[in-house]
């Protein structure tokens, strides 16, 4: 399982490029807000046009979570946007906190709840390539915490495509989008010495002459542990 | 037109002048041929394509029943081809700043504070249709008639919660009535020319009514 991609995407003035490949596992691609993150992945997904050429071995499946959950909203109970993913309730509403809310107007949820129930929408269907744009917005930390699980849990490609600085999934590999060019800094945990905005907890830990394993913030603790005995 | 109260006038007046008569309206499609940068200003070609195809289709009917279809589509071709190049000319807060202008820092701002609101929700709605779009493509649901009523309602929601936010800010920020502005304009020889082909379209239309 495969994506090339060796595009550029063009939105008014604005020019984006990225000539990256991605294999099974979770990637993450950072970047300041307005660096092109959502262009990047609509791109990604083919929902945009772009020059160049996308290439997808052994990819049967793909899907994308919209920065904003509203936009996905098809249905008007809870129920029933469950059901326009084609997935069952039963499973899904429970899962997503949901429980004695299916009958609810989605738009009635607050915009977390709503995050909440796209994401475990998503994650239900199993895609084979799976492109979250800022999955993390409007979350709780401990809902943040068990997307990363679940996100980590997933057999295929996830992309990640966030500026979240507290909570994150283990990840492969990370790049980095900034003034117009997806840079792509290779395999954890080499990859981190070259991360150019990692959250302030793994900037501290760099700084401390310790290189954790992943980029999570029990990676850090674990590794600063480690070495101070 | 770099003068917003100018190019706002030549636009009530081609657009009046078109309205009322045939030779008028052949006037201001003149006027929009020779003094505009044609279809490159137009905002979104393809929207304007689907409102000129609805017109057409209106006009067909009504020339087909007995009516004046075709005198309509002549008429109301102009008025367009101009609304979107005033549109695509136009400078953000210019409508605020020919309101007060005109009526004052009371009703004026008041009047100029939604027109430009009522723009922004415009734009934004663009946003949402083409975010809408990408989200009904994810799910597999093909962008047809029948999904008018979930797009329609995902947007005016949208707006809605929008409106709802822009009021609150403005209650925070102490907004009542009114608001303080003082608009500068700066007003060219080819302003003041086009404006005044335009203020002679209308009377020739007026003339031959």
């Amino acid at each position: 399982m495969r994506l090339e991609a060796d595009i550029e995407v063009g939105r008014g003035d604005f020019r984006l490029s990225c000539q990256v490949a991605f294999g099974r596992g979770v990637h993450l691609i950072s970047g300041p807000i307005g660096s092109g993150k959502s262009t990047m992945a609509s791109a990604l997904a083919s929902l945009i046009g772009y020059e160049g050429r996308i290439t997808k071995e052994g990819i049967g499946s793909a899907t994308m979570s919209l920065q904003f959950p509203e936009y996905h909203v098809t249905a008007a109970s809870v129920r029933d946007e469950v059901l326009s993913w084609g997935l069952d309730p039963r499973d899904v509403i429970g899962r997503a906190g949901l429980e004695g809310r299916e009958d609810t107007d989605p738009f009635k949820l607050s915009r977390g709840q709503l995050k909440r129930l796209n994401l475990t929408c998503m994650l239900s269907l199993e895609p084979d390539l799976l492109l979250l744009d800022e999955p993390f917005s409007s979350l709780d930390c401990r809902v943040k915490a068990l997307i990363c699980e679940s996100i980590e849990a997933r057999e295929g490609i996830t992309l990640v495509f966030t500026h979240e600085r507290s909570v994150l999934p283990r990840v492969d590999t990370i790049s980095h989008i900034e003034d117009g060019v997806l840079e792509h800094h290779g395999a954890v945990p080499d990859a981190i010495y070259r991360w150019r905005s990692p959250p302030p907890y793994l900037r501290r830990t760099l700084d401390a002459d310790v290189l954790p394993k992943n980029i999570r913030l029990e990676d850090c603790m674990e590794a600063l542990c480690a070495t101070r005995g | 037109m770099r003068d917003p109260r100018l190019r706002i006038s030549a636009t009530i007046l081609l657009s009046a002048g078109a309205f009322i008569s045939t030779p008028g309206a052949i006037l201001a499609l003149l006027w929009w041929l020779l003094f505009t940068p044609r279809l490159k200003a137009v905002p979104s070609p393809r929207v304007l394509l689907g409102v000129v195809l609805m017109i057409t289709i209106t006009a067909l009917v009504s020339e087909v029943t007995g009516g004046l279809g075709l005198e309509y589509l002549v008429r109301m071709l102009p008025i367009l081809l101009i609304a979107a190049w005033a549109y695509s000319d136009r400078q953000e807060s210019e409508l605020l700043d020919v309101s007060v202008w005109l009526m004052g820092k009371r009703i004026g701002f008041d009047i100029g504070l939604t027109a430009e609101m009522g723009l922004q929700s415009l734009q934004l709605v663009g946003n949402d249709l083409a975010q809408v779009r990408q989200a009904m493509a994810i799910k597999g649901i093909p962008f047809t008639v029948r999904s008018v009523v979930p797009v329609a309602m995902n947007i005016v929601v949208n707006q809605l919660r929008r409106t709802e936010e822009a009021a609150k800010l403005l209650t925070v920020r102490g907004y009542t009535a009114g608001g303080e502005i003082n608009p500068r304009f700066e007003t060219t020889g080819q302003d003041i020319f086009l404006t005044s082909i335009a203020l002679l379209t209308f009377f020739t239309s007026f003339l031959a009514f």
